[in-house]
């Protein structure tokens, strides 16, 4: 049996569940701090796929987790991570801006060109 | 690991075949997570929902479940609760579900006061049939039964059911998870009918000639037309027109519940205590 997908793979502060995923763009336009990006991928229904690009910029604030409607992106639970040795992020101001790009190129990845 | 959805959901039926950004998703989980909160025993909850959209919520959740006709969920969770009345159920409709064809059946659900929750979630269209105007559609929109803009006035759902009895009225949206989860928490809780409507999008039917194409704008448009009660109630009449307030808006712990009263009726049969009369109604039974 193939492992849970709430299971942080790896010690990541947020995770993936790709075959739930419709690429909806909802968790990229609710993350305070521009961790998120859609990627082009030609497989998916909509043509993207959600991708973490910024995993250390990541301030655990849950919201992309509640507005998921797809049960498809996990957020680590705070004491677990921090009993793992690990932290999340304080939100900065370049985290903001990058946050503000990502929204302005359509929820797309900064390193993604082009129109959706 | 994060929070356990896998508990409650019948992994089977994965991915949801919703649209992608659809509200009903997002209300599950706060459901989901609400149900988590308050501890309750899945053996302990019944979900009941109709058809619609909304329909498909009793589908994926791993309780009790009933996926009944179109509208009556509430004639169906009404005898569910009277046969058992130590479970809690849960009624889920759309906005077309409870206010159209099932309106009659919330009308009296509410007027019974009996124990149960009902999640309207109201998307202002009938989403799973192609966009017509539903009874909560906006004055002047385009759907698909009135192309040149819908001319009906717009049903409320909340002023509905206070005005027929229900005692714990609520609104919300799905922008908020964490304010939808606790005000859900509240309406479970309490004793009586809870109405609690989630307003939620439709971009892909509402959206599509509304000028709202994608899941973000949508809730933008939802994020304009609602305002916290407090301040809802601070302002001028011609500031609220069109205007929804969010929160609780209507909580009544003493009204007599259904249950209760049924429980005084098999008294009477049982030979334990006299016929109901009149009387009785001055003070609570």
């Amino acid at each position: 049996m193939a492992a849970s997908p709430m299971v942080n793979p790896g010690d990541q502060p947020v995770w993936v569940n790709t075959d739930n995923c419709k690429a909806c763009d909802i968790c990229v336009s609710v993350c305070p701090s521009g961790v998120l990006g859609m990627k082009y991928e030609s497989t998916s229904t909509l043509g993207a796929m959600i991708s973490i690009d910024h995993p250390e910029a990541c301030i655990g604030c849950n919201e992309c987790e509640l507005t998921c409607p797809d049960f498809a992106i996990y957020v680590a639970d705070k004491q677990e991570f921090k009993a793992a040795g690990f932290s999340f992020a304080k939100l900065t101001d370049e985290a903001k801006e990058r946050q503000a790009a990502i929204v302005a190129n359509n929820y797309m990845s900064l390193s993604e060109q082009g129109v959706k | 690991m994060a929070f356990n959805y896998d508990k409650y959901l019948r992994l089977q039926k994965m991915p949801t075949l919703w649209c992608w950004g659809c509200g009903d998703g997002v209300i599950l989980k706060a459901f989901v997570r609400a149900i988590e909160k308050m501890g309750i025993d899945q053996n302990d909850v019944c979900v009941v929902s109709g058809i619609g959209c909304s329909g498909r919520f009793s589908s994926y959740v791993d309780f009790n479940t009933v996926h009944t006709t179109h509208g009556r969920t509430v004639a169906y969770a009404t005898g569910i609760k009277l046969a058992d009345p130590s479970k809690m159920v849960i009624c889920v409709a759309g906005d077309g579900d409870a206010l159209a064809i099932g309106g009659n059946h919330t009308i009296h659900g509410c007027r019974r006061n009996i124990d149960m929750t009902m999640i309207v979630i109201n998307n202002f269209i009938y989403g799973l049939t192609n966009s017509q105007t539903s009874p909560t559609t906006p004055k002047g929109m385009w759907t698909v039964s009135q192309k040149a803009g819908n001319i009906d006035p717009t049903f409320d759902t909340c002023d509905l059911a206070i005005a027929s009895g229900a005692s714990f009225v609520a609104r919300e949206t799905m922008l908020d998870p964490k304010k939808l989860e606790k005000v859900m928490i509240k309406s479970m809780e309490h004793k009586g009918f809870s109405m609690m409507e989630v307003l939620s999008n439709c971009h892909i039917n509402l959206g599509r000639k509304n000028k709202m194409v994608s899941a973000m704008e949508n809730l933008q448009w939802i994020d304009d037309i609602t305002v916290p009660k407090r301040k809802y109630d601070a302002m001028t009449e011609e500031e609220q027109l069109n205007l929804f307030p969010t929160g609780i808006i209507k909580q009544d712990t003493e009204a007599d519940e259904y249950c209760d009263m049924y429980a005084e009726i098999q008294k009477v049969h049982q030979g334990e205590r006299k016929k109901i009369t009149q009387d009785d109604f001055a003070k609570k039974i």
